[in-house]
């Protein structure tokens, strides 16, 4: 096919790898729609796309859209490969998938409903009974189960391809745990912030009005209860679309829980919060049905919830989607849907589906053996492990095999005829390049019927010609655009549509929707305070090795060998370093390596990027309670904590140390601006606020100041002057005393000083008003058994003995204040997790 | 005719209901009155703060066999309990206890009245070729309920050709399906050795056949397993056997545990069940508690616990014969 050089368009592009281009058509044509959004677009100079481009990455970047892929050597999560053209769909073709779409829904729900009921389909010879019995998803212990109102599918998605005839054709349907409408919406939110003017110009359909509609139908699950309580069922950060996960459950406004937060009692599904057990009336799943429920499903699944399948019978809960409906995405029931819907809705199937044939019976299987050269040969459920066999690319002896393998166990496949998938625009390097693509579009049960999202998850294949489309194996997505039914919109309006594209939180309609219920999960608040924890430990980590890597690598400067000296006993101190190197007389040569290590090593135990990776998991398993802008915060963190290849050796390890100190703030401040004062904020900052004080005494015993600070040598000054700079207190001392650096004003201004953010007494100071706060909050424990006020008494305890006239003159008692204070500090964390966590914690046996 | 082992319709679709009233005996052979008393104790090592048990103890009725009394106590006594019905028909109870505790107890007692299948002649009953791959394509609701769904696959049982292999020797063509049933069973038998140390629930039945050892539910997939290989349906039953024997017999394999065994199908609606354990065919020395397609789905107590430490196991089963 020719070049394409239409207004707008200055690139080659070759669309001859399909019958059906999306942009092109078949007489080399830009396609009316696809003309204004490139005329909108102006004309495409590769250097501005590659700006954009970009920009669009940077965006997904500190956004920290990822998808993770199991064994993936580049490690746990992989960036969200975004392609910026957006597929484009005119509004009265839109019309045409939606009302398929809802259609589809309502079938498979309908189906749903009768094969986990009454059976009819199957008495009545519709079906035959072994489509369900040699298909593992169908779920026996959830046959019988009464759902409310007949709602078996509550989210639903479906895969479509435009065939050669330019219809789009079904290739899958999703009714276990749909995935992807995040997706969308994240790329939704990229694409209309990047290509700002031509979102705003083309009139797309908004995605928001589906999340609120989808928001206030979820609240409505629950009949007769006024705040009712929905949770995000989550297999966990470790699982492909955590990201996701989070992300809905903030856009939702819905609680983000693992199974391990929830429990069974009385029949009844509760939270495990730190105020106690509080009932859940909705549950929507993120979790594969069969792993939902230890006691009655996949004995082996260590993520579900026992006893929910107990709850769901009792009515005491609703699942969404039902649990079992994992049976509609066997493809062995696709080639019963025409029929079905005839004889169900009494109407034709709207969206066409590719032609199929189960082999579990006699006369398909005999037609599949016969025509094994024109069909490919797919798994008839998700329990058959199987990558689609394309017949024409079989040798004759493979053939054969095959044919074998269909005689044996035949009601594990099916055959499906080919389909060519259309291309689409994708920008690739310096140009436009035609990739095939499929379309996800997603369906929410609302009201009696389905809602469509007007747009949905466009994934591409890898490269031109590949047919095989899946984040999987490596290919991207695109946003979707639906465009207005009226092909010529003259008036434009710039005012009427948001700046910031689409997606922010869903705020529910007001007098429409139920409020919910907003919780604060053990196994959350646990994730937070150790979150504050490991990021006032990085903190400590990084003053220290900066102060130590500034003085080795400037050298000689004055006095530096002295304070070089006390670092490196505090790097031997906190076993970041050898012992060996924390002598005089380690050279440089040898310490460099060790400090490199110290630093960048991640599988030394106490290094800074090990603690890194800590502050990185820990705000991961909490992410849906952190903010978009902390989040970014901490994916920069972690991006300057690794090792920096090219730099010169001494730029190498103090420019990111630099950085850090500047992230590792920033991450405080948000935390200190832009979180509310509720229990999640006052974990956090109880772990830090616990970290700061343990790390104060402990840089005072390991510098041993007790002796230091009394001996006359020139020791004295350099400690004097590490510590100050360590608990970044130079600047306050200057400002205060006007004087040289003595030992009374710096441990008064270190230890004692109320007013010093970074003195011990402030530490402990706003420890003993978070834990009073936090004990106030939950009735815990008994009279005699009362962790949180042992808590509180071991804070308290140190205060007092912070306010001994005598203390910062008398080494003896500064030294027993000090150990002290070292031995009953941890014991907080240890009583904290008595009081709050333990619950959560238990494992099944 | 052959064994009219005949299950009563399953209970699905209905909703979850009571055990059915039982219903009247055939008026052939004598019956047998049993009192069955199973007790299993599990100590947790530690206080656990609460324990979901999944309990398959009450027995099932079938033509052949009336419960009289059924009576199951859990000790701490829990605070939900909740009595219904699996896909297979089976009576289970759910209970819970949630208060902390270190140990579970549960006890169930049962009466029940077995009579002894009537005489048959097994060269009587149809070629096994004939049943073969006949069951997937049932197409009644009922029959496949019944039949169709325990030929295929299931969660502890997963057909190969070894199994297949294993089987054909005793499968021969147009043989009788009852006769090449006993044929399998007393191969099974005399192939594989009894050995509680050989095997674990977790044991895959590849290994069982490698190993040629193992207990009574073991040699019940396995021979379940050869069945549906070859294209055949049966189900896994789970049971007792009389602790004594009747006078002059020996004391049977498996009487102070649950015992389980297999019922194949042998077309229309009759069911031959088996004891390779044993070596032959069931009689009314065998209490059904269940069945369904593996121990999977009757397993007598799964549950879950939270916490414990070195958790013990005791299971006790006593089965006596009342005023015969």
């Amino acid at each position: 096919m020719p070049s394409e050089h239409e207004a707008g368009c200055e690139l080659p592009y070759d669309r001859s790898v399909s019958p059906y281009d999306e942009m092109v058509t078949g007489q080399g044509r830009m396609r009316p729609h696809w003309k204004q959004f490139l005329s909108s677009l102006g004309p495409i100079y590769p250097d501005q796309m590659i700006e954009r481009w970009e920009g669009a990455r940077r965006l997904l970047r500190q956004n920290g859209v990822t998808y993770n892929i199991y064994g993936d050597p580049q490690g746990i999560e992989r960036p969200w490969p975004l392609d910026l053209i957006p597929l484009l769909i005119t509004g009265d073709e839109w019309r045409q998938i939606e009302t398929g779409v809802m259609q589809r829904a309502q079938l498979l729900n309908a189906l749903l409903a009768d094969l986990y009921g009454p059976q009819t389909l199957i008495r009545s010879g519709r079906l035959p009974a072994s489509l369900i019995y040699a298909d593992p998803s169908f779920r026996r212990p959830c046959h019988g189960v009464s759902v409310p109102g007949g709602q078996y599918l509550h989210f639903y998605s479906v895969d479509l391809a435009r065939g050669d005839d330019g219809r789009w054709w079904v290739l899958g349907d999703r009714t276990n745990t749909p995935s992807g409408a995040g997706y969308a919406l994240e790329n939704r939110s990229v694409v209309s912030q990047v290509l700002s003017e031509t979102y705003r110009y083309c009139q797309v359909e908004r995605l928001n009005p589906f999340f609120v509609a989808f928001r206030e139908s979820l609240s409505a699950l629950a009949p007769g209860v006024d705040t009712p309580r929905v949770v995000l069922l989550t297999p966990g950060p470790y699982t492909e679309t955590y990201f996701e996960h989070a992300y809905l459950a903030r856009q939702l406004g819905i609680t983000l829980v693992e199974g391990e937060d929830l429990a069974v009692r009385d029949r009844r599904v509760f939270l495990k919060t730190l105020s106690g057990l509080e009932p859940v009336n909705v549950i929507l799943r993120r979790l594969d049905d069969d792993f939902c429920d230890p006691l009655e499903l996949r004995a082996d699944s260590s993520l579900g919830v026992a006893g929910l399948l107990q709850a769901v019978r009792a009515g005491t809960v609703v699942v969404a989607n039902a649990l079992g409906s994992g049976l509609m995405e066997s493809m062995s029931c696709k080639s019963f849907l025409p029929t079905l819907c005839r004889h169900v809705l009494g109407e034709e199937l709207r969206l066409p589906t590719l032609a199929s044939w189960w082999c579990g019976q006699e006369a398909e299987l005999a037609f599949v053996l016969d025509r094994l050269d024109h069909l490919v040969i797919k798994g008839a459920n998700r329990d058959v492990v199987l990558d689609p066999i394309f017949g024409p690319k079989l040798a004759a002896a493979e053939k054969d095999t095959l044919r074998r393998r269909l005689r044996q166990r035949p009601w594990d496949y099916v055959g499906q005829e080919q389909i060519t998938l259309s291309t689409a625009p994708v920008w690739q390097g310096r140009g436009l390049q035609a990739h095939h693509v499929v379309l996800r579009v997603f369906a929410a049960a609302v009201g009696s019927g389905y809602a469509v999202m007007p747009g949905g998850l466009t994934r591409v294949a890898p490269e031109p010609g590949r047919l095989v489309v899946s984040m999987h194996s490596g290919g991207g997505s695109k946003d979707t655009w639906v465009l207005p039914s009226e092909r010529h919109h003259q008036i434009v309006s710039f005012r009427a549509t948001g700046a910031r594209g689409d997606p922010r939180p869903v705020e529910p309609k007001t007098g429409e929707a139920k409020p919910m219920v907003g919780d604060l999960p053990s196994r959350v608040a646990d994730g937070l305070f150790w979150l504050g924890r490991y990021a006032e430990r990085c903190d400590g980590a990084v003053r220290l090795l900066r102060g130590t890597s500034t003085r080795l690598i400037e050298g000689d400067v004055p006095g530096a060998s002295d304070e070089l000296a006390a670092l490196l006993r505090l790097l031997v101190w906190n076993g970041m370093i050898p012992a060996e190197l924390g002598s005089a007389d380690a050279s440089t040569r040898e310490i460099l390596p060790a400090l490199r290590a110290a630093i960048f090593d991640p599988d030394h135990p106490t290094s800074l990027r090990a603690n890194v990776q800590r502050v990185y998991r820990a705000a991961h398993s909490v992410r849906d309670r952190l903010s978009r802008d902390m989040w970014r915060v901490i994916i920069q963190i972690d991006r300057e904590s690794r090792p920096h290849q090219s730099a010169p050796e001494g730029v190498a390890v103090l420019e990111p140390l630099d950085e850090l100190v500047t992230s590792l703030s920033a991450l405080f401040g948000l935390e200190q601006e832009s979180m509310t004062r509720g229990p999640g904020w006052r974990f956090l900052t109880t772990g830090r606020r616990l970290e700061r004080a343990s790390r104060m005494v402990s840089m005072m015993r390991g510098l041993r100041v007790t002796e230091v600070l009394w001996s006359e040598d020139n020791r004295q000054a350099a400690t004097l002057e590490v510590m100050l700079e360590l608990a970044e207190s130079f600047m306050t001392y200057r400002s205060r005393y006007f004087a040289a650096v003595q030992r009374g004003p710096v441990l008064q201004l270190l230890l004692v000083e109320p007013d010093n953010p970074r003195s011990l007494s402030f530490q402990l100071a706003l420890l003993r008003d978070r834990l009073a706060e936090l004990a106030d909050g939950a009735k815990l424990g008994t009279p005699t058994h009362n962790p949180m006020a042992n808590a509180l008494r071991i804070v308290e305890t140190g205060l007092t003995a912070l306010g001994q006239p005598d203390l910062v003159r008398n080494p003896m008692l500064l030294r027993t204040t000090l150990d002290t204070l070292a031995a009953t500090l941890p014991e907080v964390s240890n009583l904290l997790a008595h009081a709050f966590f333990s619950h959560a914690f238990a494992r099944s046996a | 005719m052959p064994s009219p082992d005949r299950p009563d319709r399953p209970a699905p679709p209905s909703p979850p209901a009571p055990p059915p009233s039982p219903p009247a005996l055939p008026p052939s052979g004598a019956a047998v009155r049993y009192r069955a008393r199973h007790r299993t104790r599990y100590d947790y090592g530690e206080d656990v703060p609460v324990s979901h048990h999944l309990v398959h103890l009450a027995t099932r009725s079938h033509p052949r066999q009336r419960c009289r009394r059924s009576l199951l106590t859990v000790t701490p006594t829990p605070a939900v309990r909740w009595d219904f019905s699996d896909y297979f028909g089976n009576p289970v109870s759910y209970v819970a206890v949630q208060e902390p505790h270190g140990w579970l107890e549960v006890a169930s007692e049962i009466e029940v009245e077995v009579r002894p299948p009537p005489p048959f002649a097994a060269a009587g009953t149809p070629p096994w070729g004939e049943l073969r791959l006949l069951a997937p394509a049932l197409a009644g609701a009922d029959e496949a309920t019944a039949i169709g769904q325990f030929v295929f696959d299931s969660t502890l049982i997963r057909t190969t050709a070894d199994l297949a292999d294993y089987a054909r020797p005793s499968f021969v063509r147009d043989r009788p399906i009852a006769e090449a049933l006993i044929d399998l069973n007393r191969r099974i038998n005399t192939d594989f050795a009894f050995d509680p140390t050989a095997t674990t629930v977790a044991t895959p039945l590849a290994e069982v056949l490698a190993k040629r050892r193992g207990v009574c539910q073991d040699f019940a997939h396995l021979a379940i397993g050869c069945l549906r290989a070859l294209g055949l349906p049966a189900r896994y039953v789970s049971g007792y056997l009389r602790t004594l024997p009747p006078p002059g017999r020996p004391r049977l394999v498996g009487a102070d545990v649950s015992h389980a065994w297999l019922s194949a199908w042998c077309g229309g609606d009759h069911w031959l069940d088996l004891c390779p354990t044993n070596g032959r065919l069931v009689d009314a020395d065998f209490i059904t508690i269940a069945w369904g397609r593996d121990f999977d789905d009757v397993s007598p107590v799964r549950g879950v616990i939270f916490g414990g430490a070195n958790q013990k196991l005791l299971v006790q089963v006593d089965v006596e014969v009342i005023d015969e």
